[in-house]
């Protein structure tokens, strides 16, 4: 490789990028918009469930058990009802989606120290927030002083989102979604665009090799979506307050690994396709689509079927959506990062590599 | 040992070396059996059609391309295995873009220099001398984006001569430059030439390939033949002949009847033809012996069987004839870009106009806004007797037009096709096929039925879109660059088939970049930047820019824009 020759080309592709303020808007612009929107969007947090209440027991004991509902803050007290009929009628028109149903002499079996069952309704059509919903009601039920009978009392300590804030843990997998999102779009295009317009015949017919030719494009890009990640978290931290427990110097780091990931398979992307049309599908379809599903970004890896999880092992966002929940939420330190950083390393330098060979820089093969 | 050998071979006496080369896509052979040596200071000319195979040779030439069979050394390398150092000391100028537009004139120069390891010492005096050379020295900091064609072109060659190579490869260099800048081109490669630098330069004009040392003749891939210019006119020397006089036409018959007369060019005022056999005595009465030019050399080397000229038929009734076309200072601007500056006009029912000019020149503009397809941004027109703009619509029932790439579809029968054009101009049952009959007879055109368009040549489809274009038998027609990229006897063929549609009465106007096809032509027009700086007959153009009576097309046009250029006052 000759540095001289990498130099010029750098010059000129940072020259060009900034010469596109169309290009570089749009590449500032996204990643934000995708954030706001996915920040907002994908809210796992459950608030004010509509309650319904069919009390037949008309009892301080049941309004006191309505009352602990309430109270919670998860729910709120929308109907009241008078018969099983309109319990139905309201739930299928989705009025409501928990009804709590109090059957008679409740409060008597409650005093006696009996067993005493109340009914919980839940409209299981949203099947994750009817989940989360039936655990809240769950507790409430089961924390209802129903005799003073001794009781195994357990203390809970949510460690590193101690509010169970979904913001919390979305926004730092974000980070990895967004960066694989659209730094790769972008450099899909970077080469396409020269052999679409022809200027890449120049570049083969002269000394610059392959590998010259796709670190010099690699690097400026790298660049930009370094730019994105500094303002994706900034506006993390001060938009949607996300606690930043870890060391920026270490994100900046392993952004730094993870950047050269997403550019080079947007650079791989490119040396394959020959228009920037399809560039820019094959983009999405490899990094995107993948990164969103198979990352553990929203749905746990662990809890997929085997074929699944070694897939998602190809998924390098899938390293990095650990990395930056480690590093923000869990102020994890280098020692912790290490294998999820190597494997981020090795994946840079085969994407690289491959990308290189498939530059081979003749017309056709 | 291999080592000594290529060390040996630094400064070769064959810049390049080339035996049995081939190139094969899928199961087509884009070149075969090239086999060539070219020395160090000399220029070869490869000259075909489109489609010939003349960027896959060139492509081959500079290493970047691997070839299928035989072997080329480029500067004494193998150029399949040693690309990278052929490159140092290779300059290659492709067809398309080879600057960064966002980049400036200075810039791009730069890059290229830094890329091919031109030292800092060695750059400064070599830039100042190209910039001037190309009369760019002022241009420095302009975006490429922002340069005309000749600039562009200009600036290209100079990227490609910044680190002095000793072989220099050009593909189509003429394309899209007006005149005086393939000029100045041609002028900056003749300067080069005697440092010793090998020069090949793929083209489609004859006159490029006049001022080449040797030209090789490509078609289909097949070399045809190889030898100085003048080697290759000897070649048809006492094979060219013409007649000259007022019944132009009457002679035809007698000509076509004769087995070994080739390539009739009809022009308005001769018929030019070649005879395959050397006669002492001329072929017909009143035939003169020709100059022979590069052209005809193809032609005798063509060995295709149909006629060169379709047997006469009955002339075509136009819908509205005597109509003719007529502009007033009309212009389409394109934000702050004249695309179209100023051109006042007019043709003559029967007449045939042609448009030169370069690619960007403003002739596609003009033809669109003729044909109501954008609006004039000034002045009027009046199109085939109805006012622009104004009825756009009826405008549209009187005009033919055939563009640029030939609109047809693909992947449809040509019946097919004519009956979606003639649907199109509202002919329906008979008079559809009615239209369709007599169009593809005037043409010439036979047609295999069930045939898509994709299987048919170049020259085929060439026929039968000007076959779709006339179905409606306009007053007024327009073809869009009708005849580049097909062989000299398609061309041929085909101007006399516009010939034949003139004498039917309608009003012609032909765009074109090359400048001998001016003489099918009863007037011509040149355009440069949008505007119409000259236009006439060739004999009125010559007296106007005061230049001799055998000047030639090129000379002319160079001597409009020195004259428009001194009127505007402006430079660039």
């Amino acid at each position: 490789m000759n540095h001289r020759r990498i130099w010029a080309l750098m010059g000129k592709e940072c020259r060009e990028l900034a010469r596109d303020p169309l290009t570089i808007g749009l590449a500032i612009l996204m990643p934000l918009v995708m954030l706001f929107l996915f920040g907002y969007a994908v809210t796992l947090d459950v608030n004010d469930i509509r309650l319904g209440v069919l009390d037949d027991d008309r009892s301080p004991a049941s309004r006191e058990l309505v009352d602990r509902f309430t109270a919670s803050g998860y729910f709120k007290q929308s109907h009241t009802f008078d018969t099983p009929r309109q319990v139905e009628q309201a739930l299928q028109r989705g009025q409501v989606r928990v009804v709590l149903v109090v059957p008679r002499r409740f409060q008597q079996s409650v005093l006696r120290g009996e067993d005493a069952p109340v009914q919980l309704l839940v409209d299981g059509a949203f099947a994750s927030s009817a989940a989360l919903a039936l655990g809240y009601a769950e507790a409430i039920v089961a924390s209802y002083p129903a005799a003073p009978r001794q009781r195994i009392e357990t203390q809970v300590r949510v460690w590193y989102n101690p509010g169970l804030r979904s913001a919390n843990f979305v926004v730092p997998g974000l980070f990895a979604v967004i960066l694989m999102a659209f730094p790769p779009l972008l450099t899909a295009l970077a080469i396409v665009r020269e052999k679409e317009s022809g200027t890449i015949e120049q570049i083969y017919a002269s000394p610059v090799t392959s590998a010259e030719f796709v670190l010099a494009k690699l690097l400026p890009y790298a660049g930009v979506a370094l730019l994105e990640m500094a303002l994706l978290v900034g506006v993390g931290i001060v938009w949607f307050e996300v606690p930043f427990a870890g060391s920026p110097a270490l994100l900046a780091a392993a952004s730094g690994v993870y950047v050269l990931t997403t550019v080079g398979i947007g650079l791989l992307v490119s040396t394959i396709t020959r228009t920037q049309l399809s560039a820019m599908l094959v983009a999405l379809i490899v990094s995107l689509m993948p990164s969103f599903l198979f990352s553990g970004f929203l749905f746990p890896v662990f809890t997929m079927p085997l074929m699944l999880q070694l897939y998602s092992t190809l998924v390098p966002a899938s390293y990095f959506v650990e990395i930056s929940r480690d590093v923000v939420l869990k102020d994890a330190g280098w020692a912790a990062l290490a294998p999820n950083l190597t494997w981020l390393a090795m994946y840079t330098a085969v994407v690289f590599v491959f990308a290189a060979w498939r530059l081979r820089q003749k017309v056709a093969p | 040992m291999a080592c000594a050998v290529a060390r040996a071979a630094v400064k070769p006496e064959s810049r390049l070396v080339a035996q049995g080369l081939g190139r094969r896509f899928g199961a087509r052979w884009a070149v075969r059996e090239v086999s060539i040596s070219l020395a160090a200071g000399e220029t070869l000319g490869v000259v075909g059609a489109d489609g010939a195979g003349k960027t896959t040779l060139l492509q081959m030439f500079a290493a970047i391309l691997d070839p299928s069979e035989g072997a080329c050394t480029v500067l004494g390398r193998d150029s399949r295995r040693e690309s990278k150092r052929i490159a140092a000391g290779l300059g290659y100028m492709t067809q398309g873009f080879t600057l960064y537009d966002r980049l400036s004139v200075e810039e791009n120069l730069r890059l290229a220099a830094r890329l091919r390891g031109v030292s800092d010492t060695d750059y400064g005096p070599r830039r100042s001398q190209l910039l001037a050379m190309a009369g760019l020295s002022r241009f420095t900091e302009r975006l490429s984006g922002k340069l005309s064609g000749g600039m562009r072109k200009k600036l290209s060659l100079c990227t490609n001569l910044i680190h002095a190579p000793h072989l220099l490869i050009l593909d189509e260099p003429g394309l899209g430059v007006d005149p005086l800048s393939r000029r100045e081109l041609w002028a900056m490669l003749a300067r080069y030439r005697e440092t010793g630098v090998a020069t090949i330069v793929a083209t489609s004009y004859m006159d490029e390939a006049e001022r080449c040392d040797r030209v090789l003749l490509l078609r289909d891939g097949q070399p045809l033949a190889l030898d100085s210019p003048a080697g290759l006119r000897a070649q048809a020397a006492g094979r060219v002949f013409e007649v000259r006089g007022a019944d132009l036409i009457q002679s035809l018959p007698a000509l076509r009847a004769l087995d070994h007369v080739r390539g009739l060019q009809v022009l308005p005022d001769r018929v030019r033809f070649q005879s395959r056999e050397l006669a002492s005595s001329p072929p017909i009465p009143g035939s003169q012996p020709a100059e022979p030019v590069l052209e005809d050399v193809f032609v005798l080397h063509d060995t295709a069987t149909e006629p060169d000229i379709p047997a006469p038929t009955a002339p075509v009734t136009l819908a509205a004839s005597g109509l003719g076309l007529m502009t007033h200072d009309v212009s389409v601007v394109f934000g702050g870009f004249r695309a179209v500056d100023r051109v006042s006009l007019s043709i003559q029912p029967g007449e045939l106009l042609a448009l030169l000019g370069p690619n960007g020149a403003g002739k596609t503009t003009l033809i669109r806004g003729l044909c109501g397809l954008v609006p004039f941004t000034e002045g009027q027109a009046q199109v085939a007797g109805l006012p622009l703009p104004g009825q756009i619509a009826a405008v549209r029932q009187r005009v033919g037009y055939m563009s640029q790439r030939f609109s047809l579809y693909l992947d449809l029968t040509a019946q097919e096709n004519l009956a979606f054009f003639a649907s199109a101009y509202g002919l329906g049952g008979d008079h559809a096929r009615e239209a369709i009959a007599q169009a593809t007879a005037q043409l010439g055109l036979t047609l295999a039925p069930g045939q898509l368009v994709a299987a048919l040549s170049g020259a085929e489809r060439q026929r039968l879109a000007l076959a779709c274009a006339i179905l409606h038998r306009p007053a007024v027609l327009f073809l869009d660059e009708p005849t580049s990229g097909v062989d000299p006897l398609a061309r041929y063929r085909f101007w006399w088939l516009i010939r034949s549609l003139a004498q039917a009465g309608m009003s012609i106007l032909v765009t074109t970049h090359y400048l001998d096809e001016a003489a099918y032509c009863d007037r011509i027009g040149l355009m440069h930047q949008g505007a119409l700086i000259g236009w006439g007959t060739l004999d009125a153009l010559r007296v106007q820019t005061g230049l001799p009576g055998d000047a030639t097309v090129e000379a002319v046009f160079v001597q409009a824009i020195a004259q428009a250029t001194a009127r505007t006052g402006a430079t660039v």
